[in-house]
């Protein structure tokens, strides 16, 4: 028997997944994985960004349906399909990060709802609901009013509510997605009690979750995925911290080093950038010809401080130093004049406009500055520019009049690469840059950034993909918590160090 | 603060009674009147009622565009039946009833099956039964209502409240009932509150969404026969637009127009506040033109509230520590 902190754990299995894989149209998700909780046992499941923790959970509530050949048992019975509902009656609930509540609805119809709905009345029993809300929140122990509309009650009491619904459900295994983000410290130790209590009933508890120290205090059992492979399943007692990170890093895919060819003078300057609720005391330098990766883990607050630099995202204080002068950004079309151009995550919905050819989408930015003395636009100039960036970033087929959307994930990412290099920029901000393409593509996508680097421009990389943030980086700052929690040189650092200043605080900041 | 004294309704009724306050002040002979009151009352019955139908659509974050004209062919379609087949009252408002459902499930049918968005959907509707109402009556106005009708709607009950009232009692009564009582009522609301969430937990969001189109038919349908009854004739042109007043009605009362929040409480709110600032406005000798832009400029405020709420609480969203 395993045991944790006096928790005798029940060893009687309650779900068994094997060779569970999940294959969306460019990528494998989930590939053979396994995963065994047992009744009254709190597990965690861990892995990086993109390990496949939320396709697998996914999977569990019957959201995604895994690749043919996976075999699900809950309590022993072999689950042919599961569905929303289906893996509800299982007794498998799970907390998603927004709680999938209704704030305008009384707490006690987001816990009884579920149930209701289920007998098939069509009259509401406001009665036996708020009966079966009550017992709920009983059953963990805190006060909370149930006629009140659960938009205004506190986060963390609102997570204490989707517990209840679960155990309305009368859940046996409670999946939580991240449910700490957002608790304070005294609201963390009230999630563990209660969750220690109802390990007590038998129901077991799967955390999926970042917070390494935190992890170590509730669970007793970890299952590691990487790059969604499973790496395996390991009880508390036999890990610690560093353990966990070179599990979880430990890689298959490594791309060539390619090293800057020589930084030039400071490009921009960012000191002790500080939004409330976003990031504090961001402070780094950018020279020409420097990759600077932003790493960490989603969330940390990369995404924020780029956005800040682009002038979509106000800071409260701080200074940002661009050549020299001292300057407020205040929109991107400022930033874009300034000569900061931003390639941000989501190129799809974001980046281009798919239903518009490549010539268009490379133009666009600079529509603007291609008009005849008319001020109508200049065809011959038009083909003349989007022709000669069609060639730098070397997209094939190069084929101006293809509509953007029947490009490549990768060559989708050179279109609005080469978009933002018709602005002339001489900084370029690049949000996971290889996001969703394939490792070929990845390389591809490394080597166009090296050589606009080389050409002089300072870009700045947001990257949770290691093997990329290794071999394209000269400098490389880690995010943890809205902060810098360590700075890397390119040259020298490795994975593992990486790792710790994403997942642990620094013993230096508070 | 009280719970209640935070509600959009509180403030509502706040403002209707500062509205009879400073009317009182201005006109009080001609206002504080009982007739005055049920003329205010019978002249704002039938946007009350078509307004319990549009409640229930704008709280799953939908709009029904098409009510004007749900309004016109239910009164038309009622009345031909009235005239052609039988004057029997309880029968002429089944008549009324019936064609608003009819018209209103194709709404139903076109937002919940097809998915089109519902600003599309009921915008092409509107058009077609518009044109059908021309078709049916060539424009001409439908006096020859049987006598037995007009003279029910000219009935009084305890000397001075009009029988229409009754209408609107029912339909303010239904309407609370389904959005408190029902699952399907809970469901507008989970629907307008997180639409994923709704289906998720096990709601038949189609089947919701049908239902509430077709029940704002409905509400046309009492509301078209209602008017008919109080004027005893049908003026084909004369619903033309109404729906404005209806969605202005509702949103004023409360309602967020992006869904999830709103009450039967607060549309009959939001109907005496456009009520009252139109008779006052009349009473008080302001040229019409300012009632248009006021009543325009009062929507505009209570749909920018929702709004800057919504954005105030995107910009308090904390960021840091989701890792």
């Amino acid at each position: 028997m395993l045991s944790n902190g006096g928790i005798i754990v029940n060893q009687e299995v309650f779900l068994q997944v094997k060779q569970v894989s999940k294959t969306f149209p460019s990528v494998k998700a989930l590939d053979h994985v396994q995963m065994i909780v047992h009744k009254g046992e709190v597990h965690a499941l861990i892995g990086e960004n993109g390990a496949g923790k939320s396709t697998l959970i996914k999977i569990l509530a019957g959201v995604y349906e895994p690749d043919l050949g996976a075999e699900i048992e809950i309590e022993g019975q072999c689950i042919e399909k599961l569905s929303p509902i289906t893996s509800v009656r299982h007794g498998i609930s799970i907390i998603f990060q927004d709680f999938s509540l209704f704030a305008n609805l009384t707490v006690a119809e987001n816990i009884a709802m579920g149930g209701a709905i289920e007998s098939g009345n069509a009259i509401v029993n406001w009665k036996e609901m708020s009966v079966i809300a009550k017992h709920s929140i009983e059953r963990l122990g805190v006060d909370i009013p149930i006629d009140v509309p659960l938009g205004t009650l506190s986060v963390a009491k609102q997570q204490l509510v989707a517990i209840a619904r679960s155990l309305a459900c009368k859940a046996k295994l409670i999946i939580m997605d991240e449910p700490t983000s957002a608790l304070s410290k005294g609201e963390v130790d009230l999630l563990f009690t209660i969750i220690r209590n109802l390990q007590k009933d038998g129901i077991a508890v799967v955390f999926v979750s970042h917070k390494l120290e935190e992890l170590f205090e509730v669970c007793e059992t970890f299952t590691v995925l990487r790059d969604g492979k499973y790496i395996g399943t390991y009880p508390a007692s036999e890990m610690d911290n560093n353990k966990l990170i070179s599990l979880m890093v430990g890689r298959s895919v490594t791309f060539d080093r390619m090293p800057s060819k020589g930084i030039g003078e400071t490009l921009l300057e960012v000191k002790n950038l500080t939004k409330a609720g976003n990031y504090k005391d961001i402070s780094f330098e950018l020279h020409r010809s420097e990759i600077l990766c932003i790493t960490g883990l989603v969330g940390a607050g990369r995404t924020e401080v780029v956005q800040s630099l682009f002038g979509l995202n106000k800071p409260d204080s701080g200074e940002i130093i661009l050549e020299g002068k001292s300057v407020k950004i205040t929109t991107p079309e400022h930033a874009v004049k300034l000569g900061i151009a931003f390639v941000p995550e989501s190129r799809q919905t974001q980046g281009l406009v798919l239903r518009q050819n490549m010539r268009d989408n490379i133009l666009l930015p600079i529509l603007n500055e291609l008009v005849n003395k008319f001020g109508l636009l200049d065809h011959k100039a038009l083909e003349a520019e989007s022709d000669k960036w069609i060639k730098e970033i070397n997209i094939i087929p190069a084929v101006p009049e293809m509509l953007a959307g029947q490009f490549s994930g990768g060559n989708q990412q050179r279109i609005v690469i080469g978009k933002w290099l018709a602005t002339n920029p001489k900084i370029l901000i690049i949000d996971e840059p290889t996001n969703g393409i394939d490792v070929g593509a990845k390389s591809e996508i490394h080597k166009l950034l090296r050589f606009l680097a080389d050409k002089g421009m300072g870009i700045i990389m947001i990257s949770s993909e290691l093997p990329e943030v290794l071999a394209i980086s000269d400098r490389i700052l880690v995010m943890r918590r809205g902060r810098i929690n360590g700075v890397f040189e390119g040259e020298t650092v490795d994975s593992e160090s990486i790792m710790n200043k994403a997942f642990l605080a620094d013993k230096n900041i508070k | 603060m009280k719970h209640w004294v935070k509600t959009k309704e509180f403030m509502v009724l706040m403002i209707v009674l500062t509205i009879i306050i400073i009317v009182s002040i201005g006109n009080g002979k001609a206002f504080l009147t009982t007739e005055n009151f049920f003329d205010i009352l019978k002249s704002n019955l039938i946007l009350a009622i078509a307004a319990m139908g549009m409640l229930p659509i704008i709280l799953t974050g939908g709009i029904d565009v098409s009510v004007g004209a749900m309004m016109g062919c239910a009164s038309v379609l009622s009345a031909q039946w009235m005239i052609n087949v039988t004057g029997n009252i309880p029968l002429a408002f089944a008549a009324g009833a019936l064609s608003g459902i009819l018209l209103g499930s194709v709404n139903g049918f076109l937002v919940a099956i097809l998915k089109i968005p519902p600003i599309v959907a009921t915008l092409g509707t509107a058009s077609v039964y518009m044109g059908l109402m021309s078709y049916i009556t060539n424009g001409n106005w439908i006096s020859n209502i049987p006598a037995g009708f007009v003279a029910f709607g000219k009935q009084y009950v305890f000397g001075y409240i009009p029988v229409q009232i009754f209408f609107l009692v029912a339909m303010a009564i239904l309407t609370w009932w389904i959005l408190k009582y029902t699952f399907l009522g809970r469901g507008v609301f989970a629907v307008g509150g997180n639409m994923v969430s709704a289906e998720r937990i096990g709601f038949n969001v189609k089947k919701i969404q049908f239902l509430l189109y077709a029940y704002a038919g409905f509400a046309c349908g009492i509301a078209a026969v209602v008017r008919t009854s109080i004027f005893g004739q049908v003026d084909p042109k004369t619903f033309t637009g109404f729906e404005l007043k209806v969605i202005g009605a509702v949103v004023v009362g409360g309602a967020s127009i992006n869904g999830g929040y709103g009450s039967v409480f607060g549309t009959l709110l939001g109907v005496a506040l456009m009520a009252l600032l139109e008779n006052g406005m009349i009473l008080l000798r302001i040229p019409t033109f300012w009632q248009k832009i006021l009543i325009g400029a009062i929507i505009l405020a209570a749909v920018s509230i929702d709004f800057i709420r919504a954005k105030r609480a995107e910009a308090k969203k904390i960021i840091v520590d989701v890792t």
